[in-house]
């Protein structure tokens, strides 16, 4: 993640955790605010039922005293004193109630049998048990009792009164509804809804977006009857929330906003001085020494940038004298091998002309035989001197490489098939050739020539490490867009530090090594801007492997 | 055709003394009537007489026939020629001579109703009926009042021969006649008749008290009479293919009603409990079918029928809309119909007497007699076979099979309250003669 984008993060992230933070607390005191103000409005208002409910009561008394005091009733008791006929009375409690603004009214004989009802005309003759089981009415006041009505119930505020019939009591029973009509009476606040559940036991239908209050509304035995749902809408909070939350929103998107801008300025003051630091690295990496960073400011990215310059001046200085002392090495290197390789030849010349100066002065008659046998031998070593000579000047003049699409496992196998007679041949220790060549291996981009002679050299070396005979192996593979090349033996096996300076020039393991094969190896390899790596274990064998891009 | 003993003996104990021995009829003065119901048409069978109209014969209380317009009548011996003698020197209210010609149109319109190929042939005063079916019950037919001889005109939809001719004619609100001076027999005492329609104030002459709940304060000096049960109330319910449940619906039904209260409270005791089609009075078997209300057995059905579990929802009981009355029986037989765990759900309809009830709900019906002939009667019920009146078996058996679509309720009177003015010198139990009707001036 760039410098940038942390710092606009940082920014951002800071404006709107704060916004959120502030919307969430402004939030919290709102809707505290709003359930304070719903709870005196519902406790207002469920007085404000108490007292309607009481209201209403009393008037239900009185009226129900009027029709028990009313002419009908006084002759229905006589008549029912006198066990008359009471089948014109059937209306009667129609009539009344209506005179009376009744919801519900019934007369009832003293052997609980309905004579007459206001509200379920037809349940004349039917009995009404629970009248006859009180024995005294007028202690019970007004309560709340389910009415069972012709198209389903209803609840209502009851009140019964008895009136004499000869040995018995003529019951009248009465009172008015308990309806969505008296609720809507109630003085409610805007938002306010007032409903009655009439289905105990299931859970009451209520409006998701409100709070509501409970009352339960019970009868005369305390017996559940009915539920008073008092909603308060959070329709304003819901709206203000909605306000705060989308306020808050906009200034949090300010806050990115400005955040971003911030952030585009910060970095852009902050990061100037590193971008050109970073530059002065990177010009300084592809070998431009001499670059120096700007020193622009005194804080800790201009102290950085000094201590930068400082580096890189040293580094100067410990190149320049790595490389003297480099040259210096290299060159007694090289006449060390020179003094060494030249040296093995000029030994038997000097040798082969002291016998030839011998046997000229001791054995005039034997000097031709010499004579011939001591210019064989010198031709010999002279085309040694001449072969050593040579390869100093191949490795000398390396020519730079002609790329071209190169199947690498045609290179492998025509590479081994060169050294099939020299690893079949007879009285030498047998080595076995095994190809592992991946069919998706490829072509890329080399120099035939050169990789040919590049793996001719490795093949060879792996022969030399396996005097005693064993398995050479070539593996080629295709990865990540790179062609791998593999070459193994099962030989003695190299030390680490053998290893480190393997591809040394002159640097040799062998006895009669120029120690140019590996070197010419890892020149052509580089010439190819592939890479050559090693990987040996004492005993169990060495593997090179080479890595092109395909 | 002719009533048993023991019905004209029921007849003779409802029927009132209605006229004042002491007091002599007079001539003159009209009389005025109030009714709650509303006639659509000139031919409403109500138990209050204004004949304007007349038929070939008359059946009189008792079941017997007597002579009207026809003097005389003869037939083959196989019933199927009749030859009608009309009487001479009979006009209708337009002053048209009855004959054979003007009496034929409206006797084979109704003839035809019954007998699909009857013809008639007249010649001056003589009417010949004929069909290729035996006609043993002609007399009874013409006697009925839908065989009247009547003609009609642009000006007067009907013109009878009868003792009282259509002066005004207002269908659902008013009828006035006045007494028809050329009547070939006794000219009504009353000179006219105005009677309104759907008022029931009882500020009239007479005027009807109808069953129902209405408790009515009688003014002082009123007097009521009722005629004998004429009009059946019944829940009817056609058995169709969507409704394979209704004959166990209906007797589970017809087991929940208890029709003591219905007759008693709700008809305020203006009829009787009916069990069957026919009043008592008119078959003298119908005390055969009387039931006692039986809730567990209807419960038991219920639960063997599972009409609860048909899915069909609470089973419609429609009434005329504008009948109190029968709405509050409807009520009532839905209150006895929870009782057995049947959901019955009384539903205002159109007004539909018809007791043939093609729709798959129940209905709630008024029926009322035409005649007091058993057999016809039934045959009105729906009875397809020809029955005969003197054989109480045979109308047994039909009655029986016609009450599988049926549950009668109730048989009504029909009451009439009168102010002490009017005197009704003749009446028989069955209807309320106006033509011999009188008022104190």
């Amino acid at each position: 993640m760039s410098f940038r984008a942390k710092v606009f993060l940082s920014i951002a992230a800071t404006a709107v955790l704060s916004v959120w933070i502030v919307a969430a607390v402004v939030s919290t005191l709102v809707t505290r605010s709003f359930e304070r103000r719903d709870a005196q409005r519902t406790a207002s208002l469920v007085n404000q039922f108490q007292r309607e409910f009481y209201r209403r009561g009393v008037e239900v008394a009185r009226r129900i005293d009027a029709v028990a005091d009313s002419d009908s009733i006084q002759r229905l008791a006589l008549n029912l004193a006198g066990h008359a006929d009471t089948s014109p009375y059937f209306s009667e409690a129609q009539t009344l109630a209506q005179e009376q603004s009744l919801d519900f009214l019934e007369l009832v004989g003293p052997d609980a049998t309905i004579i007459s009802s206001a509200e379920w005309p037809a349940r004349f003759g039917y009995k009404e048990d629970w009248l006859t089981a009180t024995p005294d009415w007028k202690s019970q006041g007004v309560f709340l009792k389910k009415e069972d009505l012709a198209d389903g119930e209803a609840l209502g505020l009851i009140t019964v009164r008895t009136v004499k019939a000869g040995e018995g009591l003529l019951y009248v029973a009465g009172g008015r509804r308990l309806d969505q009509e008296f609720l809507d009476s109630l003085p409610g606040a805007e938002g306010m809804r007032v409903r009655l559940y009439r289905v105990p036991g299931e859970a009451a239908p209520v409006d998701s977006d409100a709070t509501v209050t409970t009352l339960p509304l019970r009868g005369r035995d305390n017996q559940l009857l009915a539920t008073l749902l008092i909603e308060n809408s959070r329709a304003d909070l819901v709206a203000l929330k909605k306000y705060i939350q989308g306020t808050a929103a906009i200034v949090g998107a300010a806050g990115v906003l400005l955040g971003l801008l911030l952030s585009f300025w910060t970095a852009s003051r902050v990061t100037r001085p590193l971008r050109s630091l970073a530059s002065s690295v990177r010009e300084v990496a592809v070998g431009n020494w001499d670059t120096r960073a700007t020193i622009s400011s005194s804080d800790e990215i201009g102290q950085l940038a000094r201590d930068f310059n400082g580096m890189t001046e040293q580094l100067v200085e410990q190149r320049d004298r790595m490389i003297q002392a480099e040259r210096v090495a290299a060159w007694r290197e090289l006449a060390r091998r020179l003094a060494h390789e030249l040296k093995n030849p000029l030994f038997p010349l000097q040798i082969t002309i002291e016998n030839l100066q011998r046997a000229r002065d001791a054995s005039p008659e034997q000097f031709d035989e010499v004579f011939r046998e001591s210019t064989s031998t010198l031709l010999t070593e002279l085309g040694h001197l001449k072969t050593i000579i040579g390869r100093f000047s191949d490795f000398a003049k390396m020519p730079a490489p002609q790329l071209e699409p190169v199947n690498v496992n045609q290179i492998a196998r025509e590479v081994i098939q060169l050294f099939e007679a020299q690893l079949q041949a007879p009285g030498r220790p047998a080595v076995k050739a095994t190809l592992q060549l991946a069919a998706d291996a490829g072509e890329a981009p080399a120099d035939p020539e050169q990789l040919r002679r590049a793996l001719h050299n490795l093949v060879l070396n792996a022969l030399d490490a396996m005097p005693h005979g064993g398995e050479l192996v070539f593996r080629t593979s295709r990865h990540d867009n790179k062609v791998a090349i593999e070459i193994s033996d099962d030989g003695e096996g190299l030390t680490p530090e053998e290893c480190d300076r393997l591809f040394t020039p002159y640097y040799t393991t062998k006895q009669h090594g120029t120690g140019l094969g590996l070197a010419i190896v890892q020149s052509v390899v580089s010439d190819h801007k592939g890479t050559i790596t090693v990987h040996s274990e004492l005993g169990k064998g060495t593997t090179f492997r080479i890595e092109l891009k395909a | 055709m002719k009533l048993p003993v023991w019905a004209w003996l029921a007849l003779s104990s409802v029927a009132i003394p209605l006229a004042n021995a002491a007091t002599r009829p007079h001539y003159g003065g009209s009389l005025t009537v109030e009714l709650s119901s509303a006639w659509t048409t000139l031919n409403e069978s109500s138990a209050l007489s204004i004949p304007i109209t007349e038929t070939l014969v008359r059946l009189n209380a008792r079941g017997g026939i007597g002579p009207a317009l026809a003097v005389a009548w003869q037939h083959d011996a196989d019933f199927k020629r009749w030859r009608f003698s009309l009487r001479p020197k009979v006009t209708f209210h337009d002053g048209e001579p009855l004959n054979g010609a003007s009496a034929a149109p409206s006797l084979l319109a109704a003839l035809k109703k019954k007998y699909g190929d009857v013809s008639i042939q007249t010649g001056g005063q003589a009417i010949v009926i004929q069909s290729s079916e035996a006609m043993p019950d002609l007399l009874a037919d013409l006697g009925a009042p839908r065989a009247a001889v009547f003609r009609q005109s642009e000006a007067n939809p009907l013109i009878g021969t009868g003792p009282f001719r259509v002066i005004a004619w207002e269908p659902g609100r008013r009828l006035v006649v006045a007494a028809f001076d050329d009547y070939w027999g006794s000219r009504p005492y009353l000179d006219s008749i105005a009677i309104e329609f759907g008022s029931g104030h009882a500020r009239a002459d007479i005027f009807d008290i109808p069953a129902g709940p209405a408790r009515r304060i009688l003014p002082e000096g009123i007097a009521t009479w009722s005629s004998s049960p004429r009009t059946l109330v019944a829940i009817t319910v056609a058995i169709t293919a969507v409704n394979a449940q209704a004959p166990g619906l209906l007797q589970a039904l017809a087991l929940v009603i208890d029709r003591a209260p219905i007759v008693n409270v709700l008809a305020q005791r203006k009829g009787e409990a009916a069990f069957s089609l026919l009043p008592q009075w008119l078959s003298g078997y119908a005390f055969l079918f009387q039931s006692a209300p039986d809730v567990p057995r209807a419960k038991q059905l219920v639960t063997q029928l599972q009409i609860g579990q048909l899915g069909l929802g609470p089973i419609s009981l429609s009434y005329p809309a504008n009948d109190a009355f029968l709405r509050s029986v409807a009520e009532r037989i839905a209150l006895n119909a929870r009782d057995a765990g049947m959901a019955i759900q009384p539903t205002p309809g159109p007004l539909n007497n018809a007791l043939n009830n093609p729709g798959g709900t129940l209905r709630l019906v008024e029926w009322q007699l035409e005649s007091t002939d058993a057999a016809a009667e039934l045959q009105r019920f729906g009875e397809p076979t020809q029955l005969d009146s003197s054989k109480p078996e045979a109308l047994y058996q039909a009655e029986r099979s016609l009450l599988d679509h049926v549950i009668p309720l109730v048989h009504l009177r029909e009451t009439f309250g009168f102010t002490p003015r009017v005197h009704i010198q003749g009446s028989d139990p069955f209807a309320l003669h106006l033509e011999d009707a009188w008022v104190q001036h």
